[in-house]
């Protein structure tokens, strides 16, 4: 399953384009969008969802030309988890999900079956029979990524789904979408960069409604490195006063001060040591490359 | 392997066994008969039969029509526009268009269920309450109670499908529940009013409220309620469409 993204523009209504003139090529596996807030991640994926007809260009799943004609197809290929999602408060847990089973289709065997592997692989089968509402925003956050999961689409598109999660849950919800990328294609978005790098070894970095870089995982870090540095200040002022000067990617307090990650062209004038990059560095230096004078 | 025979079967018990069956009628009711509807639902009704003076039971009809109207619009708005507000409107849009209607179908059918009959318990409420005179039992009326009963019901029958169904379209075609219930009340307004008794005559969309009371039958109210019913009609027509594209 593929997913080809060409010359794809998304006006709204107020004349803001929110996806412009933007190429792209989802192969299976998990595929990682990152991107800042108001990059244009959730349009795009409101328009693989064909929730957004775009203005211009063209989108084809598995060569299925993205068309009126076509949606009824394409939605059958389709599992979504959209960003804020409120599940049906009056319901249990077990219920609301019979019950989206029931709305996607899904024979009502199959669909408890499949319930109880999720709820299993969630960790939410002990609270099966609370509530809808009286679920923590974590466990609501499963439940949403289970109603995805529920048909086994061949697409699976999940905006945000580690949102709310214990570190622990966080890494039960990419072990699953692992799993269940096999043979199939999910498309990842988030801006928290510790989930891409567990999961992804395909990403696209999003901006202003255009792909700054659109790849692997590895050619990103590849051309990211020997432009990330480390250095150590004394005191937060000092580290302020380099932050003035450099894009700095991270900065943590050690025994010696704080320990300052920097994203230069060139060596700094400071005493400094080159680093191995990360994924957060490369998203810096490739967002901030036309502006990195240094 | 299977047999031909076999195979269709299989294939009929696992449509059978898909979509939205009568089990889903209980989780249907869940969601569209939470607790606050049906107690402020019941309330206006009791109320309504409370404050609202009769003193001859063909009066109960008059009395109740254009208030249950009201209930209807507001009680059914949510209908599909509840999706939006739930923000689930988008996973709905990738389920087949003939299970979105199916459940929406259940969730009036429940909702216009739950407020029949309250109007018939209304009805009765009237009755034990405020103790109406009877014209038939005076020997002045040939229109005996259980009849003006049967007819009562299927003018609400009629007027509680028009108004839910209206707003809930309505809603959804606004993607609010507040301006379809706002539309809905400008058009009850003008349609429960002498202007509208005036102007529209026979086909007002409350023409039982406005039948001739004197004459038990004269049955012209009827066309009213045949033009309800085929406005509900284009309204079942258009819920796709409305749905695809704004839902």
């Amino acid at each position: 399953m593929s997913i080809k993204i060409k010359d794809l523009t998304v006006t709204f209504k107020n004349n803001v384009t929110a996806i412009d003139h933007a190429d792209l090529e989802i192969p299976g596996g998990i595929y990682g969008l990152l991107g800042e807030n108001g990059a244009g991640k959730t349009t795009l994926m409101r328009v693989l969802t064909t929730v957004l007809r775009p203005a211009g260009g063209a989108v084809s799943l598995d060569g299925i030309i993205y068309c009126e004609g076509n949606y009824p197809k394409i939605q059958k290929k389709i599992g979504y988890l959209p960003q804020e999602i409120d599940l049906y408060p009056n319901l249990t847990l077990q219920e609301c999900l019979e019950y989206m089973g029931a709305l996607s289709g899904i024979p009502k065997d199959k669909c408890r079956e499949r319930i109880r592997y999720y709820l299993e692989k969630t960790n939410l089968t002990q609270h099966r029979r609370k509530k809808m509402r009286q679920l923590s925003g974590g466990m609501k956050r499963r439940a949403g990524l289970i109603q995805a999961l529920l048909s086994e689409p061949e697409f699976l598109i999940v905006d945000e789904p580690t949102t709310g999660l214990d570190p622990e849950e966080r890494i039960r919800i990419r072990n699953l979408l692992v799993d269940f990328s096999e043979n199939r294609t999910v498309l990842f978005s988030t801006h928290v960069v510790e989930d891409l790098t567990a999961v992804c070894s395909q990403l696209a970095v999003m901006k202003k409604g255009k792909f700054l870089y659109s790849g692997s995982m590895k050619e990103l870090l590849r051309e990211t490195a020997g432009h990330v540095w480390t250095c150590h200040m004394a005191d937060e002022r000092q580290a302020r006063e380099l932050e003035r000067k450099y894009h700095v990617s991270s900065k943590q307090f050690s025994e010696n001060g704080m320990e300052i990650r920097l994203i230069s062209r060139e060596r700094p004038e400071i005493q400094c040591a080159p680093a191995q990059p990360t994924l957060e560095d490369a998203y810096i230096y490739i967002d901030r490359r036309s502006s990195l004078t240094k | 392997m299977r047999t031909g025979k076999s195979e269709r079967k299989t294939v009929g018990s696992e449509r059978k066994n898909a979509g939205l069956g009568l089990n889903n009628v209980r989780l249907e009711m869940k969601i569209s008969l939470p607790l606050y509807k049906i107690a402020y639902s019941l309330c206006f009704t009791v109320i309504l039969s409370m404050i609202r003076g009769v003193i001859l039971t063909y009066e109960i009809g008059i009395s109740m029509e254009a208030p249950m109207a009201l209930l209807a619009l507001v009680f059914c708005a949510d209908t599909y526009v509840q999706e939006i507000t739930g923000r689930r409107s988008e996973v709905w849009r990738l389920y087949p268009m003939k299970n979105k209607l199916a459940s929406m179908a259940l969730r009036m059918g429940i909702q216009e269920g739950m407020l029949f009959l309250l109007s018939a318990a209304g009805y009765g409420m009237f009755i034990l309450i405020q103790r109406p005179l009877s014209l038939y039992t005076a020997g002045e009326s040939t229109e005996n109670e259980w009849s003006m009963f049967l007819g009562f019901l299927l003018a609400m029958f009629v007027t509680l499908w028009f108004w839910g169904m209206f707003s809930a379209v309505l809603s959804c075609l606004l993607r609010s529940q507040w301006a379809g219930i706002g539309c809905g009340l400008v058009l009850w307004l003008v349609t429960n009013s002498t202007f509208g008794k005036a102007v529209l005559g026979d086909w007002n969309l409350f023409s039982y409220t406005f039948r001739d009371i004197e004459n038990g039958g004269d049955l012209s109210w009827l066309w009213g309620k045949a033009l309800c019913a085929g406005l509900c009609v284009i309204m079942a027509l258009l819920a796709p469409q409305i749905m695809r594209k704004r839902g």
